[in-house]
Order: structure tokens, then sequence, then C-alpha cells
């Protein structure tokens, strides 16, 4: 037994002295941790900002209503107007509202036409445009305005109430009717007559998430939603082409992150040492690496895409030009990052725990797993500086809205930018030479 | 052929080499020999322009190391102390990648890596993977993998560490051959053996500086004696250890006592002592002096301390 307990201390012994084991046991899952912990629990968490547009062509007071309800809720960014290619502000019409959706500019977007609940109308009609790139992110937000849309319930059922029964009984005698219903109510009940002759949204509680969800079948005949999908309705799978991007962009950060530190691999058997002593220079080395790893990723990233066009019929061929540019873009700034990580690490070991943390740090905040909307605002901040963010979003640009070269110049613009910002910096921690030493 | 001229390097406060001079010759086996640490590794790397020297100039063949660093390259042949090769290959494709890193037309290189691989008798075994290799068939590979590019001076940074007695002598004997032919060599060790078998002309250094120049028959000379005596470690001379002291400075090694004759020491006076405490005469063993010996004598430590 004294043995056992030897071992067992000199265990721990070494497991404390290896830094990147312990980083790698407490503070990678305490980082993710954080990042789920601050996507899915805690008070005031939950998605944030997804971009709505909103078009209200009703003069109903319920439409005012609806819209006044989603300009509070956080889980919107309620968008009623748009600038057009002169910077002039215009409210949306029709058209352009649904435009606005194709070009990604919103997620989805909800018209209340004159007759959403127009004087002869029995219940609610409602119109929604949406994009489902992201399958979790369409799901709240469906939720969200159903549930919306159904609080405006108890007003539409006393309104058609008291409309039914003045087109059955005549104005004059359904007035007396309903005057006479509203006095024992009052009576009985004590609410005020006022209240149930001219009901109002304000009068009434807005119902739970619960009631929404619960009475649907019910209320499906009093609200109708007439559901439209703008993006994607031709794709085979949209599931697989929603996620290849994000998964792809974090196996292609391990695998260069990994190539990069190859490097201390040479120095360690100094094979680095024997290239150096001959006609070789650092920067020729250094050189030679960047274009190796960048060449392999863009290989393993057309690899998935190829993969993924024969198992899920994702379509990578009707616009394989700009696909081929968000992918050498991605791999030119996945290579850079793998180079930062190895710049600034002092031996293999260290280069895999700080590779690991960042990569999957930037996966979970980039949207690889999540949408970023699940995010807090802060998070959310952050998830633009990070390669994953943008890799994605080219992806998601070319594959699921096949837009153009112009559409996707941020994302290649920015993908290069910070390419050649790590680039630079890890290109001067080289030459401080820890590895060249 | 390489000219040093008053080379300094430092790490931090730690001066690995301090204003070293040292001239070799063309076609000469020149042997660096000094303890770990002495600074010879420091100073192969700065031949080969892998640092450049705080201060001083190195030339080789004419050219300064440390503004022509490329093209010297092209004239040296460096073979590192640690194995430098890629396990996962085999031998026959290190000896490839090592060899385009020189430029080398692809039919001549492939003709050099068969010359080279026969040489050391590796031929057989081109195709395996280098980590299947013994240790002592791996430093051969390291050596062959510096000479692709033909060039005019080999570095040797001790490479027969970890090396069977069998693969040395082959080394050795390659090593020696690759002189007969004219090629320059310098050699770094801390075996003496080594040294004193190999070189034309040896530089001792220790803590940075070169302590002692010349031929071993040279440096031999400036020992304060002619020869050792060795004897053999037994109850009966470990019993007698004060009577051996009597006659020089007694060393204890592994599995003998060695005594460096003082002043005056006559060999008839000690046989007699010896005889004396019954002492065999085969125990006893005249050697002639090694540069263990003078290094002992430089600097009061042995080589291997």
């Amino acid at each position: 037994m004294k043995q056992v307990y030897r071992l067992f201390k000199s265990s721990y012994r070494i497991f404390w002295n290896d830094k990147v084991s312990v980083a790698l046991t407490f503070i990678v899952p305490l980082v993710l941790m954080t990042i789920f912990g601050a996507v899915f629990g805690g008070s005031g968490s939950g998605p944030q900002g997804i971009r709505l547009a909103v078009l209200n062509q009703s003069t109903s007071p319920v439409a005012q209503s609806i819209v006044s309800s989603l300009d509070t809720i956080k889980t919107f960014s309620v968008i009623k107007s748009f600038k057009t290619d002169s910077g002039k502000t215009v409210i949306f019409d029709t058209l352009s509202i649904q435009q606005y959706v194709r070009d990604g500019k919103a997620s989805a977007a909800l018209v209340l036409p004159p007759d959403t609940y127009a004087d002869t109308s029995v219940g609610l009609f409602v119109k929604f445009y949406y994009d489902p790139k992201n399958e979790m992110e369409m799901q709240t937000m469906r939720g969200l305005i159903q549930q919306v849309v159904f609080s405006q319930f108890p007003s539409v059922m006393a309104q058609s109430g008291l409309r039914q029964t003045e087109k059955y009984l005549g104005i004059k005698s359904g007035s007396a009717f309903n005057r006479n219903a509203a006095s024992l109510i009052h009576k009985y009940f004590k609410v005020d007559t006022n209240v149930i002759l001219h009901p109002n949204l304000s009068n009434f509680k807005i119902a739970g998430k619960d009631s929404a969800g619960g009475h649907a079948n019910f209320l499906n005949n009093i609200v109708s939603i007439e559901n439209q999908q703008l993006i994607g309705k031709e794709m085979k799978n949209p599931w697989a082409t929603r996620s290849v991007g994000g998964w792809g962009v974090m196996f292609l950060m391990f695998t260069l992150t990994a190539t990069s530190s190859s490097l201390f691999d040479e120095r360690r058997s100094g094979v680095l040492l024997r290239m150096l002593t001959s006609p070789v220079s650092r920067t020729q080395i250094l050189w030679n690496k960047y274009i190796f790893n960048m060449s392999l990723g863009i290989i393993q990233l057309l690899f998935m895409f190829v993969f993924g066009w024969l198992m899920f019929q994702i379509d990578i061929f009707s616009n394989f030009l700009n696909l081929m540019l968000v992918i050498i873009a991605a791999s030119v700034a996945c290579t850079a990052l793998g180079m930062l990580i190895a710049a600034f690490s002092q031996t293999r070991q260290q280069a895999n725990g700080l590779g690991t943390l960042l990569i999957l740090s930037m996966s979970s905040i980039g949207g690889a797993w999540f949408p970023t909307s699940f995010m807090p605002p802060t998070i959310q901040f952050f998830s633009k500086l990070t390669v994953v963010y943008w890799t994605i979003e080219g992806f998601m640009e070319v594959l699921w809205r096949g837009v153009g070269f112009m559409s996707i110049l941020p994302h290649l613009s920015i993908l290069l930018g910070i390419g050649a910002v790590f680039n630079i910096i890890s290109v001067r921690q080289f030459r401080k030479g820890h590895i060249f030493d | 052929m390489i000219n040093i001229q008053q080379i300094t390097k430092k790490y931090g406060t730690v001066t690995a080499l301090d204003a070293v001079s040292l001239e070799v010759q063309r076609q000469e086996f020149f042997g660096l020999l000094g303890p770990n640490g002495a600074g010879k590794t420091t100073l192969m790397n700065l031949l080969v322009g892998y640092f450049n020297p705080d201060s001083g100039t190195i030339t080789i063949d004419g050219g300064s190391v440390t503004q022509d660093t490329l093209e010297i390259r092209k004239k040296i042949g460096f073979v590192p102390q640690s194995l430098s090769l890629y396990d996962e290959l085999s031998a026959q494709e290190n000896l490839e990648i090592f060899g385009q890193m020189f430029d080398i037309p692809q039919t001549l290189l492939k003709k050099r890596i068969e010359e080279q691989l026969h040489a050391v008798e590796l031929y057989e075994r081109r195709k395996d993977k280098v980590k299947t290799f013994s240790g002592g068939m791996k430093r051969r590979l390291n050596i062959i993998a510096s000479l692709l590019h033909d060039p005019k001076v080999l570095l040797c940074d001790e490479p027969t560490v970890g090396v069977d007695p069998q693969s040395r002598n082959a080394i050795f004997d390659f090593l020696t051959s690759l002189n007969k032919q004219g090629m320059t060599i310098i050699y770094t060790t801390h075996y003496m053996e080594e040294a004193e078998r190999l070189c034309s002309r040896i530089g001792i250094i220790d803590h940075g500086k070169i302590i002692a120049l010349g031929t071993l028959d040279k440096l031999l000379e400036k020992l304060s004696y002619e020869e050792t005596i060795s004897i053999i470690k037994n109850p009966s001379t470990a019993k007698n250890r004060a009577a051996f002291e009597k006659f020089g400075t007694l060393l204890e090694e592994d599995n003998h006592y060695e005594l460096k004759p003082a002043d005056g020491f006559l060999l008839s006076k000690f046989f007699a002592a010896m005889e004396k405490q019954d002492i065999k005469y085969s125990w006893v063993e005249l050697q002639r002096p090694t540069l263990e010996a003078l290094f002992l004598q430089l600097t009061g430590r042995r080589l291997r301390d």
C-alpha cells in the first residue's frame, strides 16, 4: 500500500510539473463552461439581437401591438427601414423586405399585411419570410414570433365575438345584446364593461409560452401565420450545407496548428539544425512551413467539401470559384494562426495546449457549434474577431446564399487581413528566435 | 583554410567563447578536445554560421562566414552532435531531402547517395526506415548526410556519442579515408583517445579558451614528466597506497592507480620499493603520457569531470 501511495504521489508531482496538462485539465474546460454557460444558462442569457425585418401595413391596433411587443424583446433587433444604394433610408415594402432577407441582412422578416386584422376578420393573419441558414436560431425566432402573435388571442377572441354578434343580430340588436352581456359580466365577474365592449391588448395579460404552445391547434384557426422560406429551398441537405463550414474550419485549425508545431519536433530531432547549416535561411524555412501548411489546409478543406458533396449532396460546384476563394482565404488565416501559436510557444506541448484552448474557444464563440446570436453582446463582439466567424460566414454566403465575388469580398479581405497581421507578428517572434536557438 | 580571429560569444552573462583564435590548414585533421560545456559546440555552430559571434571574424576558404553564410555553407559539411535525421523516413529518403537543400542536380545526387551508402555499408538497408537502425548505423547515416554536396571542410561535432566500439572504429576509418582523400576535418570530442588516434593537430579548449594547441607530440612535451606508471588495483596494492605516493602524485581510477612521477624519480628505486612490499611486476606497467594527463596538469581537472 505504501508503494501505491508513493506512486500516487509521484504521479501528482509529474502531472503538476506538466503545466500544459494542468492547463488542459482545468483552464480549457473552465473557458468552455463559461462560454456554454453564457449561451445556454443563467439569468438574462439566451439569443440576443437576431435581426428581424418588420413591415406593418395594417392600421389595426392589434398589428401595432405585435410590433410594439417585438420591439421590447431583446432577442430581436427589429429593423423597419433600410438604406438604399444612394444612402437614403426607406421603409420596407413587401418586395424590399424579402430581398433584405435574401441578401442576408436579416435572418427573417415579419409582414403584417393590410388584412392582418381587418374589420371583417375572424382572426389574425401575418406573413413570415425566413432564411433558415441557422436552424437553431430560426427555431428560436419562430417560437418567439408565434408567442407574440398568439398573445393577441384574448383581444382578438373578444373582438371577434362582438363582431359575430353584431353580424348575426344586426348592429342595433347586436350592440344592445353586447351591452347587456357586458353588464351581466360586470355584475357577476366585476369586469369593466368598457374593457368588454372595447377590447384592447393592454387589458389582457400576454399569453405565456405554454398557453401559446398548448393550444396551438385551436389557435391556428384564429391566428394564421403564412411561412415562406426564401433561401435554401432547393438544398438537398440543408443541415450538411450549414454545418460543413464550421466543422471544416475547426479541423483545419487543429491540423495547421499541429503542422506548424512540427518545427519543435524538427528542432528536437536536430533536423532543423541540419537545415540551418545548409544553404537555407531561417526565412526560407518559415516560408516553406507557411506554403506547405497553406496548401495542406486547402487540400484538407477541399477534401471535406468533396466528401460532403459525395455523401450529403452539398452543392459545391454551382459557386465553385467563390468557394475556392473562401477556402484559400481561410487556409491563409488558419495557417497564420498556427504559425502564431508556434511562434509564441516554447515547446510542442505548449503549442498543443495553447492551440487547443484557442481553437475550442474560437470555435465556440465564432459560431462553429451554435449561432453567435445566442451569446451575450460582449461575446458577440469577440466572435467577429475570430477566424472561425469570418470563415463560416464566407462559406455560408457561398454555399447557402450562392453570392458572387463582391459579396464575399469583405469576408476575404478580413481573413486575408487577419492572416497578414498574424504573419507579421509571428515572423517578428520567430526572429527573436527561441525555436532557432 | 579556416581562420578564426578573436572570436567571443556570450549567452547572457555566460561567456561560451573568450577571444578564441585558431587556424586550420587545408587537408588537416584537427581535433578540438575539451570537457562538456567547454565551448566546442558553440565554436562549431559559429563556424557553420548558425550563430553570429559577438566579436571577431571567421573566414573559410577566403570567405567570411558571417557575411557570405549561405555560400560558405556549400563548402562545409556539418555533422551535428544530435542525430539529425527523419526517423520515419528511409535512409535514402533522408539523403534525398538533405541533398536537395544543396541544389545538387538530380542524377548527380542519386549517384552520390549510392556511393556514400556503399561507403558506410548501408546500401542494403537504404530503403529501411531510420527508426529501425542501430545507433551506429544512424551515426554513419548522420555523417554521410553531410557529405552529399562534396564539401571541402567537414565539421564533426562529437559524431560518435553513444556508439559501440565496433561502429566507432568504422567511423574512424571512414573519416580517416576522407581526410586522406583531401578533406579538411575539424573534429570535436571529449574522448582523448579519439583525438590521439585521429588528429594530426589538437587544440585543447576549456571554459571558452584554447589552453593548448599543437601536434600530439608537441602537446605531450608540455607535461612535466615523460611517462606515467599504471598499477592494477587489488587488495595488496590498495594496502600500499602510501608507499606509491612517496614517488609522485597518485590518482585512483576505476581499475587501476595512475602514478605521475615526481621530480628526480628513479625507476630502479621505485621497483625496489615495490619488491619490498610484495607487489608483483605484472601489476605495474609503464605508460606513455596522455592528453588526459596534460589536461589535468593544465586545469587541475579531468576531461570527463
